[in-house]
């Protein structure tokens, strides 16, 4: 693999190729994925200049939040070499419980608890896949398909199937609630929203962790060799509960914020777009084999598929395009990224 | 029970196991071991594949539970022992698969464990970064390593495998370590290599700790010297100073039986020409050219780095060769993947047989007959298993395989078993020529003996062999001709009956390039 083959991944683009561009890229692949970002933008922002308007960036900043927070959650049990397809499910089910909860039973309910016990929900229904997955000793796939099944099946037996288009109202206050607000050339007033915040947090929270704490450790050395970490003295048990239990509270968290945000509770929603979501963490330069990756990497994936899914319609490409599209990009990135570790 | 010894008994022992019983379901493993082992003093713990070894190794590291039996530990009474207990008194073991994490650094691999072990194995905490780059240079100087930051910050996964068990031992003797043991250090490693290693150990000694050598070199614990426990059907068979014991003597003890260690070649290779190699370039090797007559061995070794590696992997065609020619029976061939390879009669028995050359969970059946599936298969594809039985039954008799059930997975088979089966499914094809790769490789005494005898009788038969190993008596034993390689050339070419082990050492070590 040489220079080459780099400019066909990102056309015009000219990053700075040094000679050790081949090892930057091995040993940080989320490089790729910050070099197709700024071909496509740069690529659209010629062909239309208004996609560079303060107006679509925010659009895109308030649509990172919720895949963001899950993005963070895949990729942290990617990081430990397992895979989750439930965190969509524990969302739903934890959104709409609340909702059903403030809106029937406890209309006062501060929106600070709301969002705690969202999250302390997602803990929860996480740490319930993390026993599951050290006790039963099966691939986290298999354990997770089967809990999104139950979650949701729960939800929709036993909580409700009802769409909830009034939300209570602290829940659409904090939806509003704006971080940065101006008026732009046409006179509409945009907004960026304060719950963009809570992904910035998330995501510094998620690097200390993985980076500072001997956790962080555990979890990537558990992603490299579960049997071998175990005989070096981490407990895979207490890997596996935290690992979990934090995927779980992101996707509570994102629960309740996607709740917040559209201003609606519809039980049927959510579920179904996990694949999107791995896709991300993997465009991000995690191996799906597990043991690596980076938080950078993972918010650089998400930005990615956000982006373009914004950005083929202001190119005039139709939106059912974007499947076709981000398909391709994780098959060539993947191949970028095999072919880079082939050659040591 | 042999003889006891009693030498080292003034000072408090370090561990002692008293009685040790081991079952695993029906497999009495080990059967009441008794073992003491003194600070600062060396031991071989020799004996055949599934003799218990492994298991007393993981009873004192804490990975497995003894059935009973009590172990003391500094002078307290355990019934068995976590991994974190076991760690804490000090007790650390590079294990064969050297338990390194392939994506972290240099430097958690060797460090972080210091820092799990002082807080218990508690995760939820920092850890000391500083703390940890101190320990790892320390560590890494210790073992003779590099400890600049680049070296510290390299990912496992790119480190050759020589460096590794550096690395794995570096991380052994980061803690306060009073015990090293050490599960085949040296399979991996070429001579040079081991002296290094040697000299660590002896450093370790003299600082009061304890090394225990699990291994099958018996030339490489005479030359670290120290104490000789021997086991043999989770029975120890005998302790004592290994210099009282002569290898033949070992080898006895181990197997039950004896093993002469004399040169197993008898027959003459014919005149035929097989094989024809000239001027081959591959990766690695630079200009090689050599012939090999029908029903000849030819040994190959040199250094890790020689080049033998690649020579094996282009004549196989798993890495084929840039450039050359190769001739068989007169027809220049081309050997351009391991399919065109078996089509012209060419078999590989790869050196890492459990990741390139079996199929573990399955069985010895389904193992052997891997290459000739669709001979067996009839027109619609359907595969004639009746036949492939027997043609199995056939192989695994030819092999001596100490099992008749062939629905065994070959998992559970020991080393050298695993290596029979492999062997005995390229006799399937009947090869002209087979290239088997470092054919002993952590496989016991008694297995040595049969795999030779079977080498033996497949260049009576009329094959040719190419034995690529840094094994030099299995070389000196039982080739015709040795070459040794050096630069990706051949530097030396000798009559394996006249040649002794110290001239193709000098041969190999002729220009000395780069270590680790």
């Amino acid at each position: 693999m040489d220079a080459s083959r780099t400019d066909e991944l990102h056309g015009a683009d000219s990053p700075s190729r040094s000679f050790s561009f081949g090892e930057l890229v091995r040993r940080r692949p989320e490089t790729i994925t910050f070099l197709l970002l700024i071909a496509i933008v740069v690529g659209v922002a010629i062909a239309n200049p208004a996609f560079l308007q303060p107006s679509t960036l925010i659009d895109i900043g308030r649509a990172s939040v919720v895949m963001g927070l899950f993005a963070l959650g895949v990729f942290i049990i990617l990081a430990a070499g397992g895979i989750d397809v439930s965190f969509t499910a524990i969302a739903a089910f934890t959104m709409y419980s609340m909702t059903v909860l403030v809106q029937s039973y406890l209309p006062g309910l501060p929106i600070v608890v709301v969002i705690l016990m969202a999250t302390l929900g997602g803990v929860v229904l996480g740490i319930v896949n993390g026993l599951l997955v050290h006790h039963l000793k099966v691939p986290s796939l298999i354990v997770t398909i089967g809990t999104q099944y139950l979650f949701r099946g729960f939800l929709l037996s036993f909580i409700g199937t009802v769409w909830i288009m009034s939300l209570p109202p602290q829940m659409g206050a904090f939806g509003r609630m704006p971080l940065v607000q101006f008026q732009s050339a046409n006179g509409a007033l945009i907004t960026l929203p304060f719950y963009f915040l809570v992904l910035p947090v998330a995501a510094l929270v998620t690097w200390w962790i993985l980076n500072r704490t001997l956790m962080g450790r555990a979890i990537f050395a558990v992603g490299g060799n579960a049997d071998i970490a175990s005989r070096l003295g981490y407990s895979l048990r207490t890997v596996h509960v935290f690992l979990f239990g934090y995927a779980g509270a992101l996707a509570g968290l994102a629960g309740i914020i996607h709740v917040c945000a559209n201003r609606q509770a519809n039980p049927f929603d959510l579920v179904g777009t996990e694949i999107n979501v791995i896709a991300a963490v993997v465009l991000g330069g995690a191996r799906i084999t597990g043991g690596t990756g980076t938080v950078l990497g993972t918010l650089l994936g998400v930005l990615l598929i956000v982006v373009l899914n914004s950005v083929l319609v202001m190119v005039g490409i139709p939106s059912t395009w974007q499947r076709l599209v981000v398909g391709s990009f994780i098959l060539l990135a993947a191949a970028f990224f095999v072919t880079r570790q082939r050659k040591k | 029970m042999a003889a006891q010894t009693h030498t080292a008994q003034h000072s408090a022992a370090l561990l002692e196991l008293r009685n040790i019983q081991k079952r695993f379901g029906g497999v009495h493993a080990l059967r009441g071991i008794d073992l003491t082992l003194q600070p600062g003093e060396a031991y071989h713990l020799l004996g055949e594949n599934g003799c218990g070894k492994s298991t007393v190794i993981k009873i004192m590291s804490g990975a497995h539970a003894p059935t009973s039996g009590e172990i003391i530990l500094d002078g307290e009474t355990f019934s068995s022992l976590t991994p974190i207990q076991s760690l804490a008194a000090g007790i650390e073991t590079v294990y064969q698969d050297l338990s390194l994490l392939p994506n972290l650094t240099v430097a958690e691999n060797v460090a972080l464990n210091e820092q799990l072990v002082n807080g218990n194995g508690r995760l939820l905490r920092l850890f000391d970064r500083k703390r940890l780059k101190e320990t790892a240079e320390r560590a890494l100087a210790a073992a003779g390593l590099p400890t600049n930051r680049t070296f510290l910050n390299t990912i496992v996964s790119d480190l050759p495998l020589a460096s590794r068990q550096l690395v794995a031992i570096a991380r052994a003797i980061a803690t306060r370590a009073k015990l090293v043991i050490m599960d085949e250090p040296t399979t991996s490693l070429t001579r040079r290599e081991v002296d290094n290693l040697i000299r660590v150990v002896e450093r370790l000694r003299s600082e009061n700790v304890a090394v225990l050598f699990v291994t099958h070199k018996l030339d490489e614990c005479y030359r670290i010297g120290g104490h000789a426990v021997v086991f043999r059907d989770g029975q120890c068979v005998a302790q004592g100073p290994i210099a009282n014991y002569s290898k033949k003597e070992l080898a006895e003890l181990m197997t039950g039986r004896s093993i002469d260690a004399q040169r197993y070649r008898t027959g003459k290779p014919s005149d035929a020409e097989l094989l024809k190699v000239d001027r081959l370039i591959a990766d690695g090797v630079r200009d090689m050219s050599f012939s090999i007559k029908k029903g000849e061995i030819l040994g190959i070794t040199g250094l890790a780095d020689s080049g033998r590696n690649e020579l094996a992997m282009a004549l196989t065609g798993v890495a084929p060769a840039t450039s050359g020619v190769v001739t068989i029976e007169g027809k220049s061939v081309s050997v351009r993947s391991p399919a065109e390879a078996i089509e012209r009669g060419i078999g590989y028995v790869p050196e890492d047989r459990l990741a390139e050359g079996l199929f573990l969970g399955k069985s010895i059946f389904e193992n052997e007959i891997a290459l000739i599936v669709s001979r067996l298969a009839n027109s619609i594809g359907v595969v004639d298993r009746e036949e492939g039985r027997t043609i199995a039954t056939r192989l695994s008799e030819e092999m001596r395989l100490n099992t008749k059930n062939l629905d065994l997975p070959v998992g559970a088979l020991s080393g050298g078993n695993q290596q029979r089966v492999l062997i005995g499914r390229w006799l399937s094809i009947a090869p002209k020529l087979l290239v088997l790769h470092g054919p002993t490789v952590g496989v016991d005494v008694g297995s040595k003996d049969t795999i030779y005898r079977v080498i033996q009788g497949l260049a009576e038969a009329g094959m040719g062999l190419i034995i690529v190993s840094d094994d030099l008596p299995e070389l000196l034993q039982n080739a015709d001709r040795i070459l040794v390689m050096n630069g990706g050339r051949v530097v030396a070419e000798m009559d394996a009956e006249q040649a002794t082990e110290d001239q193709l050492y000098k041969a190999m070590l002729v220009i000395t390039t780069e270590t680790v």
